[in-house]
C-alpha cells in the first residue's frame, strides 16, 4: 500500500502559536507535522506521512463553529489526504469539541475516515461520540503517546477498510451502536457459569456495566413559598386528547406545554396518557394524580402559595436516552426561568 | 418430588383419521381436536392449523407457544388448576411421568387483540431470513386460533384462548404416552457430595408494569399479580404449574417447560453445584411492594433454601429491572453471591459506557450476562403464500427482529449477547 496522506488538525497550543492570548487566532494551514503531529508521525513511520498541519484557535472556531468548520475542511481538502487526524484534546473544552467539528465535517465532506482522542469528561465526546471515532485518552498531555499510538491505528484500519474491534479493544468510546453478537453458548449456561465463578472466587468479567449519572446540585429551597410561582412538570406522559404535539409512547424527544389558566383541576375527558411503561389505569380516572392541579389550586386560594403557573409540561419517562432527557429538562428549565417561576413540583410514575 | 420426561420426537405433521405418533409423524384428527376446543362457549370460529417448517407461511399475532406435554393419568392432571382435574385427585405438578412430543409446539394467535401494542404483533415465520431466529420456525407447529363469543369481554376470551392452547398441548401429547419414547430423562434433586455451593433461582414471571390479566392461569391456574415471592420445585416448572402470563414479552410457556437456567442448574446438579430451588416472584410497580418483594424472596434464598448463591432473571423493562437488582442487593447483604441475566430493554444507545448499561447503581451487583437488547435492522420478508391470524398481509413485510417470536428470550434461552460500538 503506499504512503497514506495524513492531514492533523491542531488548537493553537499544541501548533506552537501561544495560549489563551492567542485563542482568537484564525484558521491557518502548514506543510508537514508540527507539535503532537511528530509524535503522529513516528506512529505512522513509514505507513503513512503528515503532509500538513491545519491550526484554528479554539476561541475563534467556538464563536464561528460553522464558519471555522467549513475553512477547516477547505484547508484540508487542498492537500487531498486519505485520512484525518485532530487532537489529542484530553481533557480541553473547547478543543474537544473543535476536534470533534472538524472530524465531523471532514469525514462527511471529503468522504474521508477522521480519529480524535480525548478525555471521558471532555464535552466534545458527548456531542460527537456517535459521528466520530473518538479514542479514549488519559486527562492531560501525560497520555500523549499511548494516545498518539492508538488514533494511529485506528486510523490505518479506518483508511484501509478493514473491520473496527470493539471499543474496550480499538480504546474508542462506544458510538452508540448496539449490536447482537451470538455467544459461543446461551445466556443460561453463561449466567449460571458466572456465578459459579464468583462462587469459588475465581475472576469473571460482568458482560454488563453501570451507568454514569451526573451530579445535579440541588437549587437552594425557596424562602418564601407565598410570593411563588409554582410550576407543574411530569415524565408521565400525559397529553390533552389527540396527542397533538404528537408526543412519543417511549423514547421521547419531544415535550409539550399545555394550557392550566382557568382550570381548576384536569378533566379526565380532555387528557390520554401515552406512555407505555407503567399501568395508566388511576391517572386515566382522575389526571390530578399525576398532575396534581386540584390540590395546588387550593394551595393557590389558601395563599399557601403565590401562584400556580399558568402552563404545565409534559413528556414520556420510558426508554428516554439520557441524552434526550438532558437536553428536555434544559429546554423546559430555561423556560420556566424565563417566565419568573420560582419552584417546580415535578411528578413521575 | 421425581419426574420422568419421555421424549418422542416429532419430524413430521399432517392432518389424518386418528390423532397418533407414529415414526416421528404426528397425525392430528382436526375435526375432533377442534370440537374439543370448541366446546368453550366464550370461543368462537375455533380454527386449528398446522404450519410446518419449509413451508411458504407466516403465524401472526401470536401470543404464545406451548410444547405438547401430556401425564401419565396416573401421575396427575394435565395443567393443573388450569385445566380441570381427573379421576386421581391429585393437584400437583413434577412428580410421574409425563410425555413430551419435541420438535412440535402448539402455537396460540389472538386475531381478536388490537396487536398486542400495536400492528400485528409477534410473528413465526416458516420458511425464509425470520424462520431461521427462532425455534419455532423449525417446529411442526399446530396453531389454534379463535374469537370472542357472544358478549365476551377480552379478558375472559384471552383467558378461555389460553385455556384451549393447553388443551390442545395436552391433548397431542397424548398421542405420545402409549409409545416408547425416543429418549428418557429423570429429573430430581440430588443429594450431591457435600461441600457443593447451594444455587437458588429467583425468576420473576410477572410484570405489573400493565394491567394483569385478571384469573390469568399462570401458576396452578391463577394469576401471580398479588403473589409474594413463592418457592416452587424445579419440575413444577418442566410439568406444567407455571404458564406464562397472557402476550408476555420475551417468554413464551414453551421455554418455562424447557427452562433454559432450570435445565442448566439440573445439568450441575450434585457436580459442580446443589440446586437448592426456584423462587418466583412478580415485579411490582411500587416501591413498598418491590421492597417487600425483594425482602422475602432474599429471606427464601438465604433462610428456607439455604443458598450459597443466586441467579436472577426479570421479566420486562424498567420497573423489573429494579426489582430485580434491589433483590439481589438483598440477597448479597446477607451473604448469598448473585449473578444476574437480561435482555436490555428500553437500552440507551447515547451512553457512552462499554457495554450495555443497566437503569441502577449497586456496586455489590458485579455479576451480570447480557441476553441481547430487543435491537437490530428492520427485516424486509416476502409476502408467504399463507398467512395464518386473519391479519391481510400484502407485498413485503418489514418487521423488526424483536416481533420474530422466540427469537429473544428473556431467560436466556438464545445465544445473543449485546455489545456496543
Amino acid at each position: 500500500m503506499s504512503r497514506l496522506r495524513v492531514v492533523h488538525y491542531l488548537n493553537q497550543f499544541f501548533a506552537g502559536l501561544g495560549g489563551e492570548d492567542k485563542a482568537g487566532t484564525g484558521s491557518s494551514v502548514i506543510r508537514g507535522a508540527t507539535g503532537p503531529g511528530r509524535a503522529v508521525q513516528m506512529a505512522l513511520g513509514e505507513r503513512g506521512e503528515v503532509v500538513a498541519t491545519a491550526i484554528c484557535g479554539d476561541n475563534y472556531f467556538a464563536e464561528n463553529t460553522e464558519k471555522a468548520s467549513a475553512e477547516v475542511v477547505e484547508l484540508v481538502r487542498s492537500f487531498g489526504p486519505d485520512v484525518l487526524i485532530a487532537g489529542p484534546a484530553f481533557e480541553a473544552g473547547r478543543y474537544g469539541v473543535a476536534c470533534g467539528a472538524v472530524c465531523k465535517a471532514v469525514s462527511e465532506k471529503l468522504g474521508i475516515p477522521a480519529v480524535t482522542g480525548m478525555y471521558f469528561e471532555n464535552p466534545g465526546v458527548d456531542l460527537f461520540h456517535k459521528d466520530v471515532h473518538i479514542i479514549q485518552t488519559a486527562n492531560s498531555v501525560r497520555g500523549m503517546g499511548e494516545a498518539v499510538n492508538r488514533m494511529v491505528t485506528l486510523a490505518l484500519k479506518l483508511a484501509a477498510h478493514e473491520a473496527i474491534g470493539k471499543p474496550a479493544v480499538e480504546g474508542y468510546f462506544p458510538r452508540g451502536i448496539i449490536v447482537n453478537e451470538e455467544s459461543d453458548r446461551t445466556g443460561a449456561e453463561r449466567v449460571v457459569a458466572m456465578l459459579l465463578d464468583k462462587l469459588a472466587g475465581r475472576a469473571f468479567e460482568s458482560e454488563v456495566s453501570q451507568p454514569r449519572y451526573d451530579r445535579v446540585e440541588a437549587a437552594p429551597p425557596l424562602t418564601d413559598l407565598a410570593t411563588a410561582t409554582i410550576a407543574l412538570v411530569t415524565d408521565g406522559g400525559i397529553v390533552p386528547r389527540g396527542n397533538p404535539d404528537r408526543i412519543e409512547s417511549a423514547g421521547a424527544t419531544r415535550f409539550g406545554r399545555y394550557p392550566l389558566a382557568g382550570l381548576s383541576e384536569l378533566r379526565a375527558a380532555d387528557y390520554e396518557v401515552v406512555h407505555t411503561g407503567y399501568d395508566p389505569v388511576f391517572i386515566r380516572q382522575d389526571p390530578n394524580r399525576l398532575v396534581p392541579v386540584d390540590v395546588v389550586r387550593e394551595l393557590e386560594r389558601e395563599g399557601t402559595i403565590g401562584k400556580l403557573h399558568e402552563w404545565f409540561y409534559t413528556t414520556t419517562g420510558v426508554a428516554t436516552t439520557v441524552e434526550n432527557a438532558r437536553r428536555m429538562g434544559r429546554e423546559i428549565a430555561a423556560e420556566l426561568k424565563a417566565a419568573g417561576v420560582s419552584g417546580v413540583l415535578l411528578t413521575s410514575t | 418430588m421425581k419426574l420422568q420426561l419421555d421424549t418422542h420426537q416429532v419430524s413430521d405433521a399432517r392432518f389424518g383419521e386418528r390423532t397418533a405418533l407414529d415414526g416421528g409423524v404426528l397425525c392430528v384428527n382436526r375435526g375432533e381436536l377442534q370440537a374439543l376446543l370448541a366446546a368453550d362457549a366464550r370461543l368462537t370460529d375455533l380454527q386449528v392449523e398446522l404450519a410446518r417448517p419449509g413451508e411458504s407461511c407466516r403465524i401472526v399475532r401470536v401470543v404464545d407457544v406451548f410444547e405438547p406435554r401430556a401425564r401419565d393419568p396416573q401421575s396427575g392432571p394435565d395443567f393443573p388448576g388450569a385445566l380441570a382435574g381427573n379421576a386421581t385427585g391429585k393437584r400437583s405438578a413434577g412428580d410421574g411421568r409425563t410425555a413430551v412430543l419435541r420438535g412440535a409446539a402448539v402455537v396460540l394467535c389472538d386475531p381478536a387483540a388490537p396487536g398486542g401494542r400495536g400492528g400485528p404483533g409477534d410473528f413465526i415465520d416458516m420458511s425464509g431470513a425470520a424462520a431461521a431466529m427462532t425455534p419455532y420456525g423449525r417446529c411442526q407447529n399446530v396453531v389454534v386460533l379463535a374469537r370472542p363469543g357472544q358478549g365476551v369481554t377480552l379478558g375472559q376470551y384471552q383467558i378461555a384462548l389460553k385455556i384451549a392452547g393447553l388443551k390442545a398441548a395436552a391433548y397431542l401429547a397424548r398421542a405420545g404416552l402409549a409409545g416408547h419414547p425416543d429418549s428418557v430423562e429423570t429429573f430430581a434433586l440430588a443429594a450431591g457430595p457435600a461441600g457443593l455451593p447451594r444455587v437458588a433461582y429467583i425468576f420473576q414471571v410477572l410484570t405489573n408494569q400493565f394491567e394483569p390479566l385478571h384469573g390469568d392461569p399462570v401458576l396452578y391456574g391463577d394469576n401471580i399479580e398479588r403473589i409474594v415471592p413463592t418457592v416452587l420445585h424445579p419440575n413444577e416448572l418442566f410439568d406444567g404449574a407455571l404458564v406464562a402470563p397472557y402476550d408476555s414479552r420475551f417468554m413464551e410457556t414453551f421455554t418455562i417447560q424447557n427452562h433454559p437456567i432450570v435445565q442448566e442448574l439440573y445439568r450441575r446438579d450434585g457436580k459442580d453445584l446443589s440446586f437448592a430451588g426456584v423462587i418466583i416472584t412478580n415485579a411490582p410497580n411500587n416501591v413498598p411492594e418491590y421492597e417487600r418483594a425483594a425482602t422475602i424472596a432474599a429471606n427464601l434464598a438465604r433462610y428456607t433454601l439455604h443458598a450459597d448463591g443466586a441467579v436472577l432473571t426479570k421479566i420486562g423493562g424498567g420497573a423489573p429491572e429494579l426489582t430485580m437488582a434491589r433483590t439481589a442487593q438483598r440477597c448479597e447483604e446477607l451473604g448469598v453471591k448473585t449473578a444476574l441475566g437480561f435482555l436490555h430493554m428500553g437500552i440507551d444507545t447515547t451512553d457512552i459506557s462499554p457495554k450495555p448499561a443497566t437503569i441502577f447503581n449497586a456496586p455489590e451487583i458485579d455479576a451480570m450476562v447480557s441476553m441481547g437488547a430487543p435491537v437490530g435492522l428492520n427485516l424486509s420478508l416476502p409476502r408467504p403464500e399463507r398467512v395464518i391470524g386473519d391479519v391481510p398481509e400484502s407485498g413485503h413485510a418489514v418487521r423488526q427482529p424483536r416481533q420474530v417470536k422466540g427469537a429473544m428470550s428473556q431467560i436466556g434461552a438464545t445465544k445473543l449477547m449485546a455489545v456496543r460500538y
